[in-house]
């Protein structure tokens, strides 16, 4: 049954890896569908984010808050390493 | 001609390389969040080869953590089927966004490359086209690049998880170190990397403010598909708008 349940999330996943790219491929796409297009990266990461943002631990926002702030300057191993030593810091204090 | 050849296949090459570089400082993130995966997948009774098959197979960490979160013994095949589903449907949108630019290569190599489309390598490669693009280099696709990316994932992934597997009583709690932080510290930075204007950006806004809600008042993983889905909507709205 493991197996099982195991082949199937990858027959799944890989499905949806698939369609948008076979289902669109050689389409022209209006003006107006290429801007859904563009927005649809951001929309998505910060989707799959959002749980921190409304989360109810203030150690957990605050390093949140910095590592937005971090990351508007700053190349992404530091933004990482700001963000766990900030989290690290702020659950070890408040926590 | 012969140098032609010679010429493309460093190129190439370098292109490979410039991808694990690039790839390299996210898999600060990436490595802990396998252990951690990993060593749930083991407290759930899967054994050791099974980890590396599902992380190995599946390759996308979001819908792994969810299928381990709804475990049973025996698994409930199509709940998690149906939850893979979910928390992966932001791959179909991911794989229409990067279609056209794709469209120069042929099938039997764009379907194998899609196997290895995650979150990271995705945003990574459209940033880098983008770039590429701007800089007059045609395509802007660098197939090359987005392949040394997806290797230093995906081998990352399958060591980290079996590590994890492996290790997984032993370890402590990851968010002691503060290493879940990684993975929102890795999307922002590649959000920054996207960023346009404030106006092109407000989908983003709502995105984040449906998505959080929702995740506050619905069980599960409808979160990712409401929070995009509310951004593509005001994107399709803003885009009838004069400017």
């Amino acid at each position: 049954m493991t197996l099982l349940a195991i082949l199937l999330m990858a027959a799944v996943t890989y499905t949806t890896r698939i369609i948008g790219y076979a289902g669109l491929r050689n389409r022209d796409l209006s003006p107006r569908a290429l801007a859904v297009m563009e927005a649809a990266p951001g929309c998505v990461l910060i989707s799959v984010i959002a749980p921190r943002f409304v989360s109810n631990d203030p150690a957990d926002l605050i390093a949140l808050a910095v590592t937005v702030s971090a990351a508007i300057r700053l190349p992404m191993l530091p933004t990482v390493l700001i963000g766990a030593g900030t989290a690290a810091l702020g659950r070890h204090l408040l926590g | 001609m012969n140098t032609d050849v010679k010429t493309r296949g460093h190129a190439r090459n370098t292109e490979f390389r410039r991808g694990l570089r690039a790839a390299l400082p996210i898999t600060l993130g990436v490595a802990p969040a396998g252990l951690v995966l990993g060593a749930q997948a083991a407290q759930k009774g899967l054994t050791i080869l099974e980890v590396p098959l599902m992380t190995g197979l599946n390759f996308a960490g979001g819908s792994e953590f969810a299928a381990i979160g709804l475990w049973t013994s025996p698994p409930h095949i199509l709940l998690i089927a149906a939850v893979t589903f979910l928390v992966n449907s932001r791959h179909i949108l991911m794989g229409a966004a990067l279609a056209p630019l794709i469209q120069h290569l042929p099938r039997r190599i764009a379907f194998p490359a899609l196997f290895l489309m995650c979150d990271e390598s995705w945003a990574m490669a459209l940033t880098d086209t983008e770039q590429r693009g701007a800089a007059g280099m045609r395509p802007g696709f660098s197939l090359p690049y987005y392949l040394g990316i997806s290797v230093v994932f995906y081998v990352t992934w399958v060591i980290f998880t079996t590590l994890g597997g492996a290790s997984g009583p032993v370890l402590g709690d990851l968010r002691t170190y503060g290493l879940d932080m990684a993975f929102p510290a890795i999307f922002l930075v590649l959000l920054r990397g996207l960023w346009k204007s404030a106006r092109g950006s407000l989908p983003w806004m709502i995105s984040l403010m449906a998505a959080g809600l929702t995740y506050k008042l619905v069980p599960g993983a409808w979160y990712v598909v409401a929070g995009a889905l509310a951004g593509l909507s005001a994107a399709y709205v803003l885009a009838g708008k004069p400017q």
